[in-house]
C-alpha cells in the first residue's frame, strides 16, 4: 500500500497488533529490520522475524503465518516505489486507473437522439474508453515494470520513523548510515542520490552530536560517537594494510589496472611518490607510524590526482566507542554481507542471517571482527577472479552485451554462488575489462555473468547489470528480457529473487537461453 | 547470598528522573509511584528507572552523592582513616555499575566517576581483608566494623566463613592428638 503519513497510517496500526516481519537478505533490509526492532522493544510490540531468500519463501512463510497475523510487513530495497509495497501493489495501481476512467466517462448527448440509439451510442462509446483505458493500463505496467531499479534506503525510510516519533537514537541513526552505505557499495544508486541522502544524515549526526557534549560535561568514552568523515574509497583499510587495501579494492585496482605487471610497477612509483616506504605500508594499518598516519588522506589525494584518480576520497561516515573501536559504514557493509552469505560452514541461511544481525550491534565486536576478516577473504577471491578473468580474456562479447561464465573448477567458485558477492565480482569485473579493453564499442555493453550455484541439482545463477558509465542512472532492464528469453525457449528458469535481474537457470539450459537473449537484444 | 541478590535489593532504593510521556499515579504493592508528567522531576526505584531508560520514556538525574568532587573528598577520607568512614550510598557500587551502564550518557563525567568509586571500593576492600588477616592471626573471639555496605560484607562472607570452620576443625583435632603423639615418640 502506497502511504503518505508514515505514523499515523502505519505505525499506530501495527502498534496494537502481533507482527510478522518478513526481511529479505540484504544490508539495508537488515538495518531497517533492526531499527524496526528496537522500535518495538520501546513498544512492547510482539513480533516474529521471518528473513525471506525470494518470492517464493515470501509466499509461504505469508501461507505459514496467516492464520494468526493480519497485517504484514515487507521489507527490501525496492523497484522504484516507496518501500512499502504490498504484493498486491498492481491491484491498487489499477483500481485508481478505474476509478479516473469511469468518472471521465464521457456522457453523450443523447438529449436529441432517440432513446434506443442513445443506448446503442452509450454502450459504443464505453466500450471505446474501456478499449483505451487498457491500452493505457498495459503501456503504464510496461513502463513501469521494464526498468529496475532501487528508490531510498528502507533504513533511512524507518530512521524517519524513529524519528517523527522522536525514539531515534544514535545506533539507529548510524543503521541508518549502514543501509545507506549498503546502496553505495553495492552500486544500486546513482552518485548523485548518494550525496543527497548523506547531506540528509548529516543534519541528523550533528543533531545528536550538540545533544550532550560540551566543554565541562565530556560524554564517556564508552558512549557511540558518530562522525562524518570524508574518507578514502580503500574497502577495510583501516582494519587491513594500505597496501592489501589498494590491491584489492576495485576502485584503485582498476585504475592502476593492477592485474598487469605494468599495474603493479605503477603502484610501486604511487607509493614511492607519496614518500611511503613499502615495509609500512604493507604492515597493518594500527601499526604503521603516527606521522605517516597524520596526513596521509590528504597525501594520498594529491597523488591520486596525478594518477587519474580524481575520486579517491568519498563522503561518508564513522563510529567511535570504547577506546578501541572505530570503523567506518563501508567497513561493516562488507563485514555483515561477507557474514550473510556465508559459503565456508554449510549453515542454513537463517543462521547466517542471525549472525549477520548480531553483528550490527554494537555488543558483538567478535562477530563484526570475524565479519572482517571474511570480508577480506572475499575481497581477495574478487581480484583473483577478476585478474584471471581478464588475463585469460574469459570476457566474450556476444553482440548486444558481453558474457562471462566461471568454470566449476574456478578457485574460490562457492563464494559466487551468492547473489550478492557475484553482483560485486560482475561490477568490478565490468569495469576492470573497461580498463582494460582497446575496443570502443566495448566499452558501451552490459555485462551477464553466469556461475555455477548448486553442483548436484545442475543450476547456474546468472546477472545481468547495465553498462559502465559515469552519468548511468543505474536502471536494470535485464528483469525483463531474462523472462522474455525464458519464455521462448522454455528454459527451466526460477526467477525467484527480489532483484529481478538474477535468475537461477539449468545448466543444460544455458546455450539456448543465451542465443534467445542474443536475438532478443540485438 | 549472590551478588546478583545484593543488586536486586540495590534496586530498590530510589532515583530521579525526568520522564517524557504522562501517567496518572499508579499503586503497587511496594508503594504509590507518580504522576508522571512530561519534563516534570518525579522520584521512582532504580529497577523503574532503568526500564523506562531502556525503552527510551526518561532521563535519569544523577544522585547528589555521584559528583566529581564529592566522591574525590571520601575517597581522600577513606585512604586517611584506618577504619571504615561513612559511605555516600548503602548501595553504592551497585547504583553506580547499573546507573553508568545504562544511563552514562545522561550522567556527566560518567568515566572518572566510575574511576573514583572503583578507587574507594578498592581501599575500603583492602582494610576488610586487613582487618580479617588480623582477626585470624590474632585468634580473636569478636570484632566490630561499622560502615560496611552489604556488597563489600558479602565478598568476604562465603571465605571467612569458611576458613574459620576448617580451622577450628584443625584446631580442635589438633589437641587431643598433640597428647597422643607425644606418647607415640620413641
Amino acid at each position: 500500500m502506497f502511504i503518505t503519513d508514515i505514523r499515523k497510517e502505519f505505525y499506530d496500526v501495527v502498534v496494537n497488533q502481533r507482527v510478522a516481519l518478513l526481511v529479505s537478505l540484504d544490508i539495508d533490509a537488515l538495518c531497517a529490520c533492526k531499527i524496526l526492532q528496537a522500535l518495538f522493544h520501546c513498544d512492547q510490540v510482539q513480533y516474529t522475524l521471518v528473513p525471506v531468500t525470494g518470492w517464493q519463501d515470501l509466499g509461504t512463510a505469508f501461507l505459514e503465518h496467516k492464520e494468526q497475523v493480519k497485517l504484514m510487513i515487507k521489507q527490501d530495497d525496492d523497484l522504484g516505489v516507496p518501500s512499502y509495497d504490498d504484493i498486491f501493489r498492481d491491484e491498487e495501481e489499477e483500481s485508481g486507473d478505474s476509478g479516473n476512467e469511469s468518472d471521465g466517462d464521457p456522457e453523450p448527448s443523447g438529449k436529441r437522439r432517440r432513446y434506443e440509439e442513445g443506448a446503442v451510442e452509450r454502450r459504443i462509446e464505453r466500450q471505446r474508453a474501456k478499449r483505451e483505458w487498457e491500452a493505457r493500463r498495459r503501456e503504464i505496467l510496461f513502463d513501469y515494470e521494464q526498468y529496475e531499479y532501487h528508490g531510498t534506503s528502507a533504513a533511512m525510510m524507518i530512521f524517519e520513523l524513529a524519528w517523527v516519533l522522536t525514539k531515534d537514537t544514535k545506533d539507529m541513526l548510524w543503521w541508518a548510515v549502514i543501509g545507506l552505505t549498503d546502496q553505495w557499495v553495492h552500486d544500486k544508486i546513482t552518485h548523485m542520490k548518494y550525496v543527497t541522502d548523506i547531506a540528509t544524515l548529516q543534519r541528523h549526526v550533528s543533531r545528536h552530536n550538540h545533544r550532550n557534549e560540551d566543554e565541562e560535561n565530556s560524554l564517556s568514552i564508552d558512549c557511540m560517537r558518530i562522525s562524518f568523515e570524508y574518507d578514502l574509497r580503500l574497502a577495510l583499510y583501516q582494519h587491513w594494510s594500505l597496501y592489501e587495501s589498494i590491491c584489492n579494492s576495485s576502485y584503485s585496482s582498476c585504475h592502476f589496472k593492477l592485474w598487469s605487471m605494468h599495474g603493479q610497477k605503477k603502484l610501486q612509483e604511487f607509493l614511492a611518490d607519496m614518500g611511503l616506504p613499502l615495509k609500512q605500508v604493507k604492515q597493518k594499518f594500527n601499526s604503521m607510524d603516527m606521522s605517516i598516519k597524520e596526513n596521509l588522506r590528504e597525501v594520498i589525494e594529491e597523488s591520486s590526482n596525478k594518477y587519474g584518480m580524481k575520486d579517491i576520497r568519498i563522503q561518508t561516515f564513522g563510529v567511535h566507542f570504547g577506546f578501541n573501536n572505530r570503523f567506518l559504514a563501508s567497513d561493516v557493509v562488507h563485514a555483515a554481507a561477507a557474514l550473510l552469505e556465508n559459503t565456508e560452514k554449510d549453515e542454513s541461511p537463517g543462521d547466517n542471517f542471525i549472525k549477520a544481525l548480531d553483528c550490527l550491534s554494537r555488543s558483538n565486536l567478535e562477530r563484526l571482527h570475524g565479519g572482517i576478516a571474511l570480508a577480506k577473504k572475499k575481497l581477495m577471491a574478487i581480484q583473483q577472479t577478476v585478474a584471471s578473468c581478464i588475463c585469460t580474456n574469459l570476457i566474450l562479447s556476444q553482440g548486444p552485451f558481453l558474457y562471462c561464465y566461471l568454470l566449476e573448477g574456478t578457485p574460490d567458485v562457492k563464494l559466487f554462488s551468492k547473489p550478492m558477492a557475484l553482483t560485486l565480482l560482475c561490477k568490478y569485473l565490468l569495469k576492470a575489462f573497461v580498463c582494460s579493453t582497446r575496443n570502443k564499442r566495448c566499452k558501451l555493453l552490459p555485462l551477464i555473468m553466469a556461475a555455477p550455484m548448486d553442483v548436484e541439482k545442475g543450476t547456474v545463477l546468472v546477472l545481468g547489470i547495465p553498462p559502465e558509465s559515469d552519468t548511468s542512472d543505474k536502471k536494470n532492464f535485464f528483469g525483463r528480457a531474462f523472462e522474455k528469453a525464458a519464455e521462448s525457449t522454455s528454459s527451466r528458469t526460477l526467477h525467484d529473487h527480489f532483484d529481478t535481474s538474477i535468475i537461477e537457470l539449468k545448466m543444460e539450459d544455458r546455450t539456448k537461453f543465451l542465443d534467445a537473449l542474443i536475438t532478443l537484444l540485438s | 547470598m549472590d551478588p546478583s541478590e545484593v543488586e536486586f535489593l540495590a534496586e530498590k532504593e530510589v532515583v530521579k528522573i525526568i520522564p517524557n510521556f504522562s501517567l496518572d499515579k499508579i499503586y503497587l504493592i511496594g508503594g504509590d509511584l507518580g504522576p508522571f508528567n512530561p519534563g516534570m522531576p518525579v522520584e521512582v526505584p532504580v529497577w523503574l528507572a532503568l526500564n523506562l531508560k531502556q525503552r527510551q520514556k526518561c532521563r535519569i538525574v544523577q544522585p547528589e552523592w555521584m559528583d566529581v568532587d564529592k566522591l574525590e573528598e571520601i575517597r581522600d577520607l577513606e585512604r586517611k582513616e584506618e577504619t571504615f568512614t561513612p559511605v555516600p550510598s548503602p548501595y553504592y557500587m551497585e547504583l553506580t555499575k547499573l546507573l553508568l551502564n545504562h544511563a552514562s550518557d545522561n550522567i556527566p563525567k560518567a568515566d572518572e566517576i566510575r574511576t573514583l568509586v572503583k578507587d574507594i571500593w578498592d581501599t575500603r576492600i583492602a582494610k576488610l581483608r586487613l582487618s580479617a588477616d588480623s582477626f585470624i592471626s590474632q585468634q580473636e573471639a569478636h570484632a566490630k566494623l561499622d560502615n560496611l555496605t552489604l556488597m563489600e560484607i558479602n565478598t568476604t562472607r562465603s571465605f571467612l566463613l569458611n576458613s574459620l570452620n576448617c580451622m577450628y576443625k584443625l584446631r580442635s583435632n589438633l589437641q587431643p592428638g598433640s597428647s597422643r603423639g607425644k606418647s607415640q615418640d620413641y
